[in-house]
């Protein structure tokens, strides 16, 4: 497989150039749902629905964070996912806290001494922020050298960037396959009709797995970036046209996005679930951890008594961020003491 | 690293042909045709004969093979799985039997599935 393409080949027959759009700019802000060809049922792919509600975490084969998750009971799904944002903030200023659903983190009151030390970091900054970026972040905020400005409210912001775990992708060949001669000419492809109507291929760089479907259609889970996705998604179109199908590259969406991120405190989840009972559901018995329904922006979070946090149901990466801005001083608010 | 023990290879109403590509499947490819050639068996025999000997070595090997080797593979180069066999390149194997030991630098492993065709005799 690593001979197979380099990793700077360029594809002269599939029309789009490699780097031709910024992953933002791929993202169509309101996307058309493309429904999977009506002669292949594809029952493991939940990225195709649009609902992020249902998709709790799709494919996450990268992440191996929880895979075989089974779907938990919604008891309030109608009411939690539809609630207003503005009846949201109400409700979060009846509770006492000064963190409005919808105010911006510059505006917050700063909750422990903790917070006053670090500074606003813009959005746009952490927008590019990769490993390394967000690790001199880290610094910046914690470290020694930064001046205590007491008088100045900071933001609650500690420097914690989720990191993203998986991404799931779709795209469509625009050409009929030939699975079975997929599964015996391609290296790594596993074929067995009798359990999923599907080739599933594996590369190494980036180390992600594709779902191959014979209508054309092809779903790559794994990857840790946007253009990561795209491009493991571009070598595998690559490796079905060097197969001899007239495979195309159309419609590339990205489905979902999983981050992660650990806050580095324990969490009261029963006290989070009683006074956020309208998003949040919190069944020990049946898993561990709270799942939490943000409205705005619509993502869901796991959050564990460890004080891990899991955020899905995203197709950009900038929800995310928001949403773990938007958890973080509620979380604060349920530090256990002890 | 991958650890695998190893297992495959049984019968159905016909058996597997996996095992005549071997030196004794081979061989005994090489008299039968000797023997058509000189008119002392039918071919329509030494095609019976075949089929007795995918039938024979499947359940000798199942039954009758009590040794074990074991073998350590340093690297899956690549894998495959297609109409229910299993193909794995494997790099910088060891093989292991008690005091014996050798290296190798690829090998290819062809696994079928033992228990659909579970043969019982």
């Amino acid at each position: 497989m690593d001979q197979m393409l380099s990793p700077n080949y360029s594809i002269p027959s599939i029309g789009t150039p490699l780097h031709q759009m910024e992953a933002d700019q791929q993202i169509v802000p309101n996307p058309i749902y493309h429904p999977p060809a009506p002669a292949v049922p594809e029952p493991a792919v939940p990225p195709q629905q649009p609902d992020a509600g249902n998709s709790v975490i799709s494919g996450s084969s990268g992440s191996g964070l929880f895979g075989h998750e089974p779907t938990l009971p919604l008891p309030h799904k109608q009411i939690q996912s539809y609630q207003s944002s503005a009846s949201y903030q109400q409700q979060q200023h009846q509770q006492g806290n000064n963190v409005g659903g919808g105010t911006p983190q510059s505006l917050m009151q700063p909750q422990t001494p903790q917070s006053m030390m670090t500074h606003i970091t813009p959005m746009t900054e952490r927008n590019t922020a990769t490993g390394p970026d967000s690790l001199s972040n880290i610094h910046q905020t914690m470290g020694p050298s930064t001046p205590m400005t007491p008088a100045t409210p900071g933001s609650a912001d500690p420097g914690i960037v989720p990191q993203l775990q998986n991404i799931v992708s779709t795209v469509n060949l625009c050409c009929k396959l030939d699975l079975k001669k997929i599964a015996l000419h391609a290296r790594n492809a596993e074929y067995n009709p009798k359990r999923f109507a599907a080739v599933i291929m594996r590369i190494r760089e980036p180390r992600t797995t594709a779902l191959i479907f014979s209508s054309g259609k092809m779903v790559c889970t794994g990857a840790k970036s946007e253009a990561d996705s795209r491009l493991a998604a571009r070598k595998y179109a690559r490796i079905i046209q060097k197969l001899g199908f007239p495979a195309k590259f159309l419609d590339f969406k990205i489905q979902n996005m999983v981050g992660s991120c650990d806050v580095k405190f324990p969490i009261r989840l029963e006290g989070l679930v009683l006074t956020h009972c309208n998003f949040s559901s919190y069944e020990p018995e049946l898993f561990p951890g709270l799942i939490y329904r943000m409205v705005r922006p619509r993502i869901v979070l796991l959050i564990f008594v460890s004080g891990k946090v899991v955020l899905t149901g995203a197709k950009v990466r900038q929800e995310i961020y928001d949403a773990f801005d938007k958890i973080f001083p509620i979380l604060k608010k349920f530090k256990k003491q002890s | 690293m991958c650890y695998i023990s190893t297992s495959c290879g049984k019968k159905i109403n016909m058996s597997y042909q996996l095992y005549r590509n071997t030196t004794l499947g081979n061989t005994l490819q090489e008299s039968l045709d000797e023997l058509i050639q000189y008119g002392q068996i039918t071919p329509a025999l030494a095609f019976k004969v075949l089929l007795q000997f995918d039938k024979s070595i499947n359940t000798a090997l199942n039954q009758r093979v009590k040794a074990r080797v074991t073998f350590k593979a340093g690297k899956l180069n690549t894998y495959r799985f297609c109409d229910n066999v299993w193909t794995l390149m494997l790099n910088d194997v060891e093989f292991r039997e008690v005091h014996e030991f050798v290296k190798v630098d690829k090998v290819k492993i062809v696994a079928c599935d033992g228990k659909s065709g579970e043969f019982n005799g």
